[in-house]
Formats: C-alpha cells, sequence, structure tokens
C-alpha cells in the first residue's frame, strides 16, 4: 500500500471523533467485522488510527477507497465546510430522465479531458443527494488529498451546493462538468452561503417552515389560559408584546430557522447629508459594509423584538433573507424621482 | 387620450373577468358542498331516526317516559363550531383548498394516493395587477414555471388542476417505491435506483423457476409527469437464463404497465405461491 495512501487514512482517521469511528468503519465497510474486532476502541486515538492503518495495509487499500471514508466522514460532519448555493440554468422544455450513470460517466470525462490528475468519487444517500469528492492535481502532480472539493447535487433541481477548497482556478472546470453531465445550460454562483448545509437545502427547496394561511383547522393554543405565575406581578405592556409575537409568527412562521452565520449588505449609496455640510466635493456613492454574523442569525433576528432590542415588525432587509434565498445584498440607490434604495438582484 | 382610455377600459374588464371566474369558482364549490350537506343531512336523520326508535325501545321496556329537553345555547354553540370545523375538513378533503389573504388568495393542494393522505403543499398568490405566485413550498423538481408560464394568466383554474396532476402522480410513484422497498426488500437484490422526481427507477429482484432464484433486471421511465404508471418497461434476465424465463420477463413487463408497483410484486408473490 501506498505510503502517502497510509498517511491519509491515518490523518482521516484521526479527524473522527473516538466515540464514531467504529460506526464510521462500519459504514465505510472496507474492513471486515472481524478485523474491527481485533481494534481495542477504548485506547487513546493515535493507536486506534495505527491499528486501522495496519488492517488497511492487510487489505491493500488504494486511494479510491481512502476517498470513500472521507465522503462519509463529510456527509456526517457537513458543518465543518463552508457551502456555496449555485443555481443552473436551461432553456429547453423537454422533460430530462435523470440517469445516474449517464451523469456520472459525462461527470468524469469532462473532468479527466482537461486535467489528468484528478481523483473523483461519488456516493449516493437516499434522500436523493449524489456526494461528489475532487481532489485536484496538476498536469506535473499527483492530486493532492487534502485540498478537495466537495458537491452535493440532488437530481432534477437546478441546485448544486459546493465546497470549493483553496484551489479556486478549478471552480470554473468543475462548473463546466456539472452543466454538462447535468444537461443544463449555464450556472451562476447565488449569493448565499453557510456552514450548514442541510439550512441550505432547507432554504433553496423550500423546506423551512413558511407560515401560510389556511383553512385547514391547526390546534390553536391556548393563549392566556395558563395561570398567573404570580398575582404580584402586573404585565404593563401585554397587548404590545402579544402584537409583536404575531407579528413575529407571520413573519418568521412557527418551525425553527434554517441556520445562517452571517447577512452581508454592502451599501453603494449616496451619503445624504445637509448642503451645508459638503462633506464629499465628488458625487460618488459612499462606500459602507454591513456585516451581522450570530452562531444562528435568524433565530436571533427572530428574537430580536420580543427581546425588545427591536421594533416589530423587522425591517424587510433582514426578514427577507430565506425568501429570497440570499444572505450576501448589494444595496444602491434607485436612480428615479423616489429617493430610497433598492436592492439588486 | 383615447388611447388612454381604451387601456383603462381594457384593464377594468379584465380586472372583471378575473373576478367574475373566482365567484364563478366559489359559487361552483358552494354547490357542489350544499348538495354534500344534504347526503349528510339526510344521512344523520335516519341515524337520528334509528336512535330514537333504539331509544323508545328500551324506554317502552322500563315503561318511563323522557320528556326532550330544549338544547341549551352553549350546546347550539358547540354544535355550530362542530359543524364548521367538518366543513372546513371537507374543504382540505377535496384535495384544492383555497383562503383569501389580503394581497389575494393562499391554495392548499393536499395530495393523496390510494387512501392514504400523503404531503400539503401550499401557493401564495397575489391576484392585482396580475395574478403572480408571491411564496410557495412546491418542491424545485415539480416544473412549477413551466406550468405557471402556460396556465396561470390565461386560465387559474386549470393551473391548479395540472400542478395538483403533478403532485399526486409524484407522491403516487414515491409512496409506490417506498412501499417496495418497506415490504418487498428481500426479493429486491441491491439497491433501488431512483432520481427526485421519481420518474425513472432502475432496480435487480430475484424470480424463481423450479426451484432456482434468476435475477431479472426491471427498468421503469415515467414519461407522462401526471401518471403514477411508467409509460416504458424494460425487463432483462441474465444471458445464461432458460428460455422460459423470457415468457415471465414479458408477463412481469406487462403488469408494471398496468398496476402500481408494490401490487405488482403482491401479484408475483401470489403467482410463485401457486406455482410451488
Amino acid at each position: 500500500m501506498d505510503e502517502t495512501v497510509a498517511e491519509y487514512i491515518r490523518r482521516t482517521v484521526l479527524k473522527i471523533p473516538r466515540d464514531e469511528i467504529k460506526t464510521m468503519l462500519q459504514k465505510w465497510g472496507f474492513l471486515s467485522e472481524t478485523q474491527l474486532q481485533t481494534i481495542n476502541f477504548q485506547q487513546m486515538k493515535e493507536s486506534i488510527s495505527q491499528d486501522v492503518v495496519q488492517l488497511c495495509e492487510e487489505n491493500s487499500a488504494d486511494i479510491k477507497q481512502a476517498a470513500v471514508l472521507d465522503i462519509i466522514y463529510n456527509h456526517i460532519y457537513p458543518n465543518k465546510r463552508v457551502w456555496s448555493v449555485y443555481q443552473m440554468k436551461k432553456t429547453g422544455e423537454e422533460m430530462e430522465f435523470f440517469d445516474l450513470t449517464d451523469f456520472k460517466k459525462k461527470f468524469k470525462r469532462l473532468l479527466r479531458s482537461a486535467l489528468k490528475n484528478v481523483t473523483i468519487n461519488f456516493r449516493e444517500y437516499e434522500d436523493n443527494a449524489i456526494w461528489i469528492r475532487i481532489a485536484w492535481g496538476t498536469p506535473y502532480t499527483k492530486p493532492n488529498q487534502y485540498k478537495t472539493s466537495y458537491v452535493v447535487y440532488h437530481s432534477q433541481t437546478p441546485y448544486v451546493f459546493i465546497s470549493a477548497s483553496v484551489l479556486k482556478s478549478n471552480l470554473p472546470l468543475l462548473c463546466q462538468a456539472l452543466v454538462v453531465a447535468s444537461t443544463y445550460q449555464d450556472i451562476r454562483e447565488m449569493e448565499l452561503r453557510s456552514h450548514s448545509l442541510n439550512s441550505l437545502k432547507d432554504i433553496v427547496f423550500k423546506r423551512y417552515s413558511q407560515n401560510f394561511q389556511t383553512y385547514y383547522p391547526r390546534p390553536l393554543q391556548e393563549r392566556n389560559v395558563a395561570p398567573e405565575s404570580d398575582v404580584r406581578i402586573i404585565q404593563e405592556s401585554r397587548n404590545e408584546k402579544e402584537r409583536i409575537q404575531s407579528v413575529n409568527r407571520e413573519v418568521f412562521g412557527d418551525g425553527p430557522q434554517p441556520q445562517l452565520e452571517f447577512a452581508q449588505y454592502k451599501l453603494e449609496t449616496m451619503f445624504k447629508s445637509d448642503h451645508k455640510m459638503d462633506i464629499l466635493d465628488k458625487k460618488e456613492p459612499f462606500r459602507c459594509l454591513v456585516k451581522f454574523s450570530s452562531p444562528h442569525l435568524l433565530e436571533s433576528l427572530k428574537s430580536l423584538a420580543p427581546a425588545g432590542m427591536a421594533d416589530a415588525p423587522l425591517s424587510p432587509l433582514l426578514t427577507c433573507i430565506p425568501q429570497k434565498a440570499r444572505n450576501y445584498f448589494k444595496i444602491r440607490d434607485k436612480k428615479s424621482f423616489f429617493p430610497g434604495s433598492f436592492v439588486s438582484p | 387620450g383615447v388611447f388612454a382610455h381604451l387601456e383603462m377600459l381594457e384593464a377594468r374588464a379584465s380586472a372583471a373577468a378575473v373576478k367574475q371566474e373566482e365567484t364563478e369558482l366559489q359559487e361552483e364549490k358552494l354547490a357542489r358542498l350544499k348538495a354534500r350537506v344534504q347526503e349528510l343531512r339526510l344521512q344523520r336523520d335516519e341515524l337520528r331516526a334509528k336512535v330514537d326508535l333504539q331509544q323508545n325501545r328500551q324506554l317502552g321496556k322500563e315503561g318511563a317516559v323522557s320528556d326532550l329537553a330544549q338544547p341549551s345555547a352553549r350546546a347550539v354553540l358547540e354544535w355550530k363550531i362542530k359543524s364548521v370545523k367538518a366543513m372546513l375538513q371537507i374543504f382540505y378533503l377535496t384535495g384544492i383548498s383555497g383562503k383569501l389573504t389580503k394581497r389575494g388568495v393562499c391554495f392548499c393542494i393536499s395530495t393523496a394516493y390510494e387512501g392514504a393522505y400523503l404531503d400539503s403543499y401550499h401557493l401564495d398568490l397575489c391576484t392585482k395587477p396580475e395574478v403572480q405566485i408571491l411564496r410557495h413550498s412546491i418542491p424545485t423538481f415539480i416544473p412549477l414555471e413551466r406550468i405557471a408560464k402556460k396556465y396561470l394568466q390565461t386560465d387559474i383554474r386549470r393551473f391548479l388542476s395540472v400542478l395538483s396532476d403533478h403532485l399526486n402522480a409524484y407522491v403516487g410513484r414515491r409512496y409506490q417505491a417506498e412501499q417496495l422497498q418497506e415490504h418487498f426488500s428481500d426479493q429486491i437484490e441491491g439497491t433501488l435506483q431512483r432520481n427526485s422526481l421519481c420518474n425513472l427507477l432502475v432496480f435487480n429482484y430475484n424470480v424463481s423457476s423450479k426451484s432456482k432464484t434468476f435475477p431479472f433486471n426491471v427498468r421503469l421511465l415515467y414519461g407522462d409527469l401526471c401518471c403514477s404508471l411508467p409509460t416504458e418497461v424494460i425487463v432483462s434476465s441474465t444471458p445464461n437464463a432458460p428460455a422460459s424465463l423470457a415468457e415471465t420477463a414479458a408477463a412481469h413487463s406487462e403488469v408494471f404497465r398496468r398496476v402500481a408497483l408494490h401490487k405488482a410484486f403482491h401479484s408475483f408473490r401470489g403467482a410463485e405461491r401457486s406455482v410451488a
């Protein structure tokens, strides 16, 4: 077995939390049950990884099999990477039967025709998600297994989730391969990025809870029926609190919000001041960047009004994030007689 | 000018047309539901008569006479709430229900397949200045834009009907694949290859003949997105299989074309039992 493969497997096992190593090796399926029995999973991780490498040596693992273990790790811990969402477009109206084997063949063919040194692995999951792992090399060097790009694609949808590695130069080639393999015509990057892959999926696949008005009887929430905690405490502004709650519920819905870490607003608006204090000689847009960051941005926005830190309803610039499926905005002045700003598409 | 006036009249006319269409839709629904309410009332009266008869028989035995107490105001209110809830439930069960909102209408399309109630999807539409989809919860692989471009502006009834057909067929195909994996996993070899729309299924399954099992490969293509049965079926066996299996393959192919997936396997199991 290659030295590099052994080292790669050792390092991949070291990344896994100790309690999860056994289950992940079982999912991998490369080592037999009897072989796994021989490993003591209670010892230090360094020793466990050495044992695993030893067994892989016995089975003569190659880089393809080691890559599968990497995919499994990233599938279970996708939040360690930053994911961007891309949208593909096509003009044709014919319905395509998405054939997985066809897709894989076309994708590999296009990448390999442009770049000989590249490792490509596919893995399909129950929810129709196709995971693609690509390790990039150059015409003169072998693929670097530590700088990998990951692509997650759900068939027959126009959205692709890409976690590119540091090597941004390979991105155009990757995009081209995806477009050709999935029989689309064009691809563009949406301004939507996050660590939480599932939240990105929730936003573009519209799986998050939107509050639709229906007559379908939902269980009415009990209001004002719960006994007061302490009769001596008087709620002064109960009406206002209830109004805030109902506005919040209308905007954010009842369920959990998708998890985003940032919202960034790039302002390219004119600085508005009295003419007496002309700070800028030239009429140039005043450049400014506003960035909101949080471990869970949408939940924190949802709790702003009830906590009394902001007025309800919140600015639509903040609340439109899941609806518009973007968290990076450019705000420019509207060039007409109505003063104000608009959000660029 | 004249043109501006004409435009205004045109706009008025189209607004009136949309309104009329909405009212027609409502009236139709109302008529249907009124008929249903009559039906249910008849049923209820019959049942009440039966109950009274039973009670009278009981009382007759005991020889006591009870006077019917006047229903209290609270009981009337409870009955009203119950009947309104039942009415809303009926709306929901028709598959397409809607509620007027500030800006237009919010439709709820509920899907079902073979008596199993499946997912519900929502569409928030605004009706002025023209009919537009504000937000929705339709999955991305359903060709919503295509259907909307064709029908949304011109025939909203048709738009909803076509969309409902697509959604119902999709959940039907998905349901069949899930039932197959749940109840017939012992006959399936390896994994079931499918896609998001569930309109292409490829898998291998075992067929036993003369106490030996042979693998069949089947490829199901669902060309019509509004249909939950395949348009093309290719069943093939391995080259070294006996010739008699070719007939079985053709027979199976026919069954897949006509019958739901899990029901097809149910019939295979039954046929095998009767042969063995």
